[in-house]
């Protein structure tokens, strides 16, 4: 059995208050309660105030390049499929510069738990606008604020095929703690936006304002209507978020296709040698 | 002696099909191949040309003359007529144009033969090859086992019928033309020869040297190692994956090195300068990777389907920041299947990127090898993973200080301790650090490896041909050495004193073991390069200090020749 002092590496330097704070306990939280040690989990951090977790949480970790954490996920979870693994990225991160690699980890259904800090601005480079921020929001990137209009992350992830997506907030430990072990049980791609208030660079989507506009989907709520979970999602346009696993899908894993031998993982399998057999055909 | 037989016709008919065939037939009698394609970046029109240099000995670059030509179309007489020989064969068809000239015409009845056996266009390359056996003195034997095998699971009747098409190719040169064949194709029996090209040649390396992960973007001229290792991979095990870019390529590989598997990737100059990013991860994370760069002409989109050595600076600076890594270039296809094994090993021995450069000529073209050359050494070889370890204490430090620089890695899963591998700078222990005394330690530990990789692992250039008689000394690398092999030996029959200077280690280079071999006064040194910059020259400005005079510098697109090196001695 592990304990969250287990998991608690250095002591985080997240602005007092950034949500960032509550994902990471959660994180731990949740390995904890799924038996989980630091040693038998592979965590991707992309780059950023979300990223920068690797420090302050225990695991077989890397800490990579910006945007680029679900394809490092991939190649970790090829390479052994027996140990779970998960990304940590913020929003600039995955649906901005990694918008590419989520698209197509959601097509491949790769087992991988994609675990999204949703504050709608870049943090660490002091508040430019994320993909996620609204329509004219201003900011030193954008003085007369931006003309994008934000990303869809939820709409993306279904109608792209991912097969778990779903939805929690910062505010709410307890919530966090459940969707991240629903989301760890789910064998496939999983994606688990977290709605984060930033109190540095971000007035508008504050904790109160979230308290407001979140919502819990209830018991009889049906997760495999996908017409009923792209309903759910395009509620942010109205400014409603559903919390908890609104699209859910059985469908193999990527790896579960790619890996020959999927009883043995791919760096403890035996070694090919039978070369006579690959030179036929150059001759 | 040499012979030099093309194919030429409109892309999309199956040229390549067909002269891969005729230097597999060549190879199953015996004879040593050098060959090499001319095709548009288009799937149809346009020229194709393929060209076979036959040998009684080892070959590693076209000649200058062509000896039989087959036109499938007016257009190829036209566009290789020049390079032909006096009284060169030219097998054509009558019905479509009557070739002229100082030319011994070999009329074949393409039009004819597959009107009266039904056949679609693309069986004109079968008749061809019937043709073309026939003036070089060669049975059908060869051609007719192999539709066996290739057609077996189509049915006899298919079989049938591609070999009445040679056949009917053949009896046209022997029933009109038997006085100009000439014996090329004799059978001879001296061991079973491989005919493959350079990306096959990396694929079979990368293969034999346990390489498990594979994952490539499609670009000429690499694209074959993802098809190759793809076709393979349910044999051999190894995941190959075709990703959505070039960056997803590359962070993937790391990731699946990461986590223990030796892992490569593949591209051409512009997929490669996508992973740059990620090439200076490898770096400072200190995760093995393997990259194969096969070049072609730039910039930008350039001449996809051509030849040029232009990266070679790009490699080497390939990736922002300061840290180690190796550049390999193998010389010809038995190089490229050892520097592989290489390159996976001193990837991990080193915990850097190994970049195995080739180009369009070195991945496109066949050589014929003979298989007990690399048999016994793919057989023989074991995996050197370097410090790679499975168990570790609570006391593990991912990036601790050593002598050599070089820290024991873990394989992620044992239970007594984790770690991270961090792209910030980092302690000993893997924790992010912007402390100036640590920097300095990390930032040494990384370049430390490089001097054990110069005393353990660094080979100096090769040498062909009598350095100490020579007084012009041609100095090149990578693909080069083929064509220089062959004009060092056409020079020294001709009476002329000259010798190669071959680099294949390319980055780091050991400056005390190359300045004494390229610093004699009374030589003339020639740098070589199939680029227009002259870049091993800056190179070695760079990093030993000396400068060429001399160049041969060669960049529309086209392999150096044999020619060039000769008229410069």
């Amino acid at each position: 059995m592990s304990t969250l002092q287990d998991f608690t590496g250095y002591k985080p330097t997240w602005c007092p208050g950034c949500g960032n704070w509550g994902i990471g306990m959660a994180l731990k939280m949740a390995f904890v309660e799924m038996g989980m040690m630091p040693s038998s989990v592979m965590i991707s951090f992309g780059i950023g105030c979300s990223g920068n977790m690797n420090d302050f949480i225990n695991a077989y970790a890397m800490h990579g390049l910006h945007g680029r954490a679900i394809a490092t996920a991939v190649g970790m979870k090829l390479a052994n499929h027996k140990m779970p693994v998960c990304a940590v990225v913020g929003d600039g991160d995955c649906y901005g510069e990694g918008g590419n690699h989520f698209l197509h980890a959601c097509r491949g259904n790769h087992d991988i738990k994609v675990i999204i800090h949703d504050n709608r601005v870049y943090g660490l480079t002091t508040g430019q606008v994320s993909p996620m921020a609204e329509k004219g929001q201003k900011s030193k990137s954008t003085p007369s604020g931006i003309i994008e209009t934000p990303v869809d992350p939820l709409a993306l992830a279904i109608t792209q095929g991912a097969t778990f997506v779903a939805q929690t907030f910062a505010g709410d430990t307890k919530h966090m703690v459940e969707t991240l072990k629903k989301a760890f049980v789910h064998t496939g791609f999983a994606i688990v936006n977290v709605l984060q208030p930033c109190v540095t660079f971000e007035k508008k989507n504050t904790y109160a304002y979230y308290m407001q506009h979140v919502y819990k989907l209830d018991a009889a709520y049906d997760p495999t209507n996908k017409m009923q979970a792209l309903a759910k999602a395009f509620e942010i346009h109205e400014e409603k978020y559903p919390l908890g696993v609104i699209y859910q899908a059985p469908r193999k894993a990527y790896h579960e296709e790619a890996v020959a031998d999927i009883t043995t993982p791919l760096i403890s399998q035996t070694r090919f040698q039978d070369f006579n057999n690959l030179v036929e055909e150059f001759i | 002696m040499q012979y030099t037989w093309k194919i030429g016709g409109e892309a999309g008919f199956g040229i390549m099909t067909t002269g891969l065939l005729f230097s597999k037939i060549a190879a199953r009698r015996d004879h040593y191949i050098f060959d090499f394609v001319e095709y548009p970046s288009l799937i149809r029109g346009g020229h194709n040309a393929y060209e076979v240099n036959v040998s009684d000995e080892p070959v590693s670059s076209l000649k200058r003359d062509i000896d039989v030509l087959v036109c499938l179309n007016k257009e190829t007489f036209d566009l290789h007529k020049k390079r032909c020989i006096s009284q060169a064969k030219i097998i054509f068809d009558p019905e479509v144009f009557t070739p002229e000239g100082d030319i011994i015409p070999i009329p074949v009845p393409f039009t004819a033969i597959l009107k009266e056996l039904q056949g679609q266009v693309i069986m004109k390359n079968t008749i061809a090859l019937g043709a073309s056996l026939a003036i070089l003195g060669a049975d059908l034997s060869e051609l007719n086992s192999i539709f066996e095998k290739q057609f077996a699971k189509k049915g006899e009747a298919v079989v049938s019928l591609n070999q009445q098409f040679a056949q009917k190719g053949y009896d046209a040169v022997m029933n009109a033309n038997k006085e100009h064949v000439i014996s090329v194709l004799g059978k001879k029996e001296t061991g079973k020869k491989l005919v493959i090209n350079g990306n096959e040649a990396f694929s079979y390396g990368a293969v034999a040297a346990d390489c498990r992960f594979y994952c490539a973007y499609p670009m000429t001229p690499a694209s074959t190692v993802l098809t190759t290792l793809a076709a393979w991979g349910k044999k051999t095990g190894m995941v190959v994956r075709h990703a959505e870019d070039e960056i997803a390529v590359i962070n993937s590989a790391i990731g699946a090195s990461f986590a223990g598997a030796r892992s490569s990737v593949g591209s051409s100059g512009g997929g490669f300068a996508l992973m740059v990013e990620a090439i200076s991860m490898s770096g400072i994370t200190e995760i093995p990777i393997v990259v194969f760069l096969s070049q072609r002409p730039g910039p930008a989109t350039g001449m996809p389907t051509w030849t040029e050595q232009g990266e070679l600076l790009f490699a080497i600076h390939g990736g922002h920041g300061e840290f180690p890594k190796i550049i390999l270039a193998p010389g010809d296809h038995k190089e490229m299947i050892e520097l592989t094994l290489k390159a996976f090993d001193l990837a991990d021995i080193y915990q850097v990127p190994v970049i195995v450069l080739s180009d369009m000529l070195l991945s496109e073209a066949h050589m014929s090898i003979q298989y007990d050359e690399i048999q016994g050494e793919v057989n023989k070889y074991v995996p050197n993973r370097g410090k790679l370890i499975a168990s570790a204490d609570e006391t593990y430090k991912r990036y601790l200080l050593t002598d050599d620089g070089i820290s024991p890695r873990l394989v992620p899963g044992e239970s007594k301790t984790y770690y991270q591998s961090n792209s910030y700078e980092h302690l000993e222990d893997g924790h992010t650090t912007e402390s100036d005394t640590e920097r300095i330690k990390q930032v040494d530990k990384r370049a430390l490896k490089m001097q054990k990789y110069m005393s353990d692992h660094f080979v100096a250039p090769t040498i062909i041909g009598d350095i100490n008689s020579a007084q012009t000394v041609f100095v090149g690398w990578g693909s080069t050495k083929g064509v220089a092999s062959e004009a060092i030996k056409q020079a020294t029959e001709l009476g002329k004193k000259a010798a190669y200077i071959h680099f294949s280690y390319m980055y780091p280079l050991d400056k005390n073991k190359i300045k004494t071999l390229i610093s004699d006064s009374s030589k003339k040194y020639i740098l070589v390069e199939n680029n227009s910059e002259g870049q091993l020259g800056k190179l070695l400005q760079m990093e030993i200090g000396v400068s060429f005079e001399h160049k041969i510098l060669r960049y529309d697109g086209r392999a150096l020749t044999r020619e060039q090196f000769i008229e410069k001695i």
